[in-house]
């Protein structure tokens, strides 16, 4: 019998039954932890609750591109409300069933400057029914958005209502500057006094279900990073696992083969001459 | 062999030590919070509630150390390893040697074991 058959003999099958269980079981616990870090990550990019708020101003000026990494941030903004220009985006999902709705959009013209900010104020199902928009002075903490990108062509552009927030589109509705953004109207945010949900002065939320911002910030760079580590620790373990089993499986074929060969180079049959012994003498380095 | 066993031996120490105030330790103070437990229990005693010091030293435990005994113990796995192959240990004992390196207070004695087997086959 081969040395290779042999290792395939039944006497041998609980180190491969336990070779293939570690290895299966650590590339499981890998992908577990693999699994919890995505979760924790995804988690973390929703709780747009525990970021503190800015004020707009430290944040983004009206002629200033849009920040890459405050997407989500929630900013502190007072100004005055331009209800003229008030309209609605069609095709946004809301509302405890999940429905398809509107957003009720009006600019703000912000305190200290002459360029609006649009605020998206709530979700609607039927925007026909949303109640007047909000006249006078207003500060509201929002969580700031950029300009949605692609072009949707307004089946109706003379209507009050446009199928994405684009700041462009919008534009071309008012006489004013316009932020290179949007705010959402905060509903939950991190605590310390900030005018937001009953604390905001005259935020135009009556009436309408608190909308959920489009984009979300990517979580940290250590978020759950311990998850990371601990599944690659798991693979590696995997694998350190594998190759335990493959020396050892090298170890038994070594020993049969020096046996073989002790027994078929009788001294004096002349085929090499090799010491009988030539299997062990290698390995005795200690 | 004697340096291999020196490597072995101060790493079964660290891994030892480290384990036992990660598990002993950092994982109690973690999680006797009152909530679930990685899970698996789905309450534990409310000894330290979330946001007291201990349950914060026990997060800290749990992160930092937790990862770092990891890597600890797969430098641990190489060196109980190579020690292994020179001493010629059979599957077996190498096998209970590196699996009880995972489990408190028990690494000593796997250590203690280890130590001794090789004192007593081997000229060191």
């Amino acid at each position: 019998m081969s040395s290779a058959a042999r290792l395939l003999s039944p006497r041998y099958w609980g180190v491969h039954l336990l070779a293939l269980v570690l290895v299966g079981a650590a590339g499981w616990l890998g992908l577990w932890q693999l699994d919890a870090w995505q979760t924790r990550r995804a988690a973390d990019t929703v709780d747009l609750s525990q970021v503190a708020p800015e004020q707009l101003a430290a944040v983004l000026g009206a002629d200033d591109p849009f920040p890459g990494d405050k997407v989500g941030q929630p900013i502190v903004v007072a100004g005055t409300w331009l209800p003229e220009a008030t309209f609605s985006v069609s095709g946004r999902t809301g509302g405890p069933g999940g429905d398809e709705g509107s957003w009720m959009v009006t600019p703000l013209l912000v305190d200290g400057g002459d360029a609006a900010l649009l605020v998206v104020r709530g979700w609607i199902a039927d925007p026909g029914t949303a109640a007047a928009p909000p006249t006078g002075a207003a500060e509201l903490v929002g969580w700031l958005q950029p300009s949605e990108g692609s072009v949707v062509p307004d089946p109706d552009p003379d209507d009050d209502v446009l199928p994405a927030l684009r700041v462009a589109d919008a534009a071309q509705r008012l006489d004013r500057d316009l932020y290179g953004a949007y705010a959402v109207v905060a509903d939950e945010v991190a605590p310390g006094g900030l005018p937001a949900g009953e604390r905001a002065t005259n935020p135009g939320t009556a009436g309408l279900v608190p909308a959920t911002p489009a984009e979300l910030p990517e979580a940290g760079r250590f978020t759950a990073v311990r998850n990371l580590l601990y599944g690659i620790e798991w693979w590696v373990f995997g694998a350190f696992a594998a190759f335990i089993w493959w020396r050892h499986l090298r170890d038994l074929r070594e020993g049969w083969e020096a046996q073989e060969q002790t027994t078929r180079s009788v001294p004096g049959d002349g085929e090499d001459g090799r010491p009988l012994t030539d299997g062990h003498a290698v390995r005795s380095e200690s | 062999m004697n340096a291999a066993l020196t490597r072995y031996r101060v790493m079964a120490t660290v891994v030892g030590v480290l384990l036992i105030v990660l598990i002993l330790v950092g994982v109690p103070l973690a999680n006797f919070d009152g909530t679930g437990m990685w899970g698996v229990l789905p309450s534990t005693p409310d000894v330290w509630p979330v946001g007291s010091t201990a349950h914060d030293v026990g997060e800290a435990i749990t992160t930092y150390l937790g990862v770092a005994h990891g890597w600890l113990y797969m430098i641990f796995l190489v060196t109980a390893f190579m020690l292994a192959r020179k001493a010629r240990w059979d599957l077996v004992f190498t096998l209970v040697t590196l699996v009880s390196g995972t489990i408190p207070i028990l690494s000593f004695w796997a250590e203690h074991r280890a130590t001794a087997r090789v004192r007593a086959e081997h000229d060191v």
